[in-house]
């Protein structure tokens, strides 16, 4: 195996390379995902039948602390993704440990924000806004939670195997998803919540 | 300790974090619509763009050219997707 040492440990073999390549393709196809499904919200956010409007369930305190730990931890990663780089395993796997414990309490604040829809009536087959409300934010929600094992499994395999071309590669490209998940969080911040709530 | 905390992130982060700010001005102030959504959608552009250049070192390697391309094809279909049916089933056009 090649190594080119003049790359980041990432970068450094032809596959790391097409592995980071790939999965920027991947996330393309993740961008069309989420744009389905907000074109779908925009055409059905005010078909509210006997349900609740978005402007009557919006809380913004919530969903400020969600966008803040998002936010932050996405800030995180990329401090590890950093760490990394310059050869520092335990400061990596410390930024790392501390992204997912930001994303866990994300995924808390959700739970409690979606179990709060339910007791105030807005329960997914409510309307069709209720409907492709929860689904979106579902959507997002369900790929956090598989980041969070995702993150798990990488930090297990760095302690295991150390700063190799392959952990490196796995790291960063997790690192891409995580960022993603965040890009995805602000667009739903901004035209979900805020929109809502204007 | 300082290296393990880039400017470059660090000023990123910050940033993100005005432009959420800014973003809640759409909350606070009383703006008409049209000014809220023009608001919201240059906040969380540039937002999107200091995450996926800033953080997620979209054009640092030698296939920036695809990885871009990459990019500007999933937005291009994303706004076409999400405009397109704006266009015909809600502003009826």
């Amino acid at each position: 195996m090649k190594i080119d040492n003049s790359l980041p440990l990432e970068y450094g073999t032809e596959q790391n390379k097409l592995n980071i390549l790939g999965f920027w393709i991947f996330l393309g196809a993740e961008v069309m995902l989420f744009a389905t499904l907000f074109a779908t919200y925009f055409t059905l956010e005010h078909r509210i039948g006997n349900g609740p409007a978005g402007a009557e369930i919006f809380e913004l305190t919530p969903v400020l602390i969600e966008t803040l730990l998002l936010l932050t931890s996405s800030f995180t990663i990329g401090l590890g993704v950093h760490a990394m780089r310059i050869g520092k395993k335990n400061a990596m796997m410390t930024f790392f440990a501390i992204t997912l414990l930001l994303g866990l309490a994300f995924l808390g604040v959700e739970i409690y924000e979606f179990t709060h829809y339910v007791h105030v009536g807005a329960g997914l087959q409510v309307s069709a806004f209720t409907g492709v409300l929860l689904t979106t934010l579902g959507t997002h929600g369900a790929h956090v939670t598989v980041g969070l094992f995702w993150g798990l499994f990488i930090i297990l395999q760095v302690k295991k195997h150390g700063l190799t071309p392959a952990t490196a590669n796995k790291s960063f490209i997790f690192s891409l998803y995580w960022h993603f998940l965040d890009v995805v969080w602000i667009f739903i911040f901004s035209f979900i919540y805020l929109k809502g709530m204007m | 300790m300082s290296e393990l905390f880039p400017r470059k992130q660090v000023m990123g982060f910050v940033f993100s974090l005005v432009l959420t700010a800014a973003a809640l001005t759409v909350y606070f102030l009383d703006v008409s619509f049209a000014i809220g959504m023009t608001i919201l959608l240059v906040t969380a552009f540039i937002q999107a763009a200091v995450q996926l250049i800033g953080f997620m070192h979209a054009g640092e390697s030698e296939d920036r050219a695809a990885i871009y391309m990459n990019i500007y094809y999933g937005v291009a279909i994303a706004l076409v997707t999400i405009f397109g049916t704006l266009l015909i089933l809600v502003w009826d056009m």
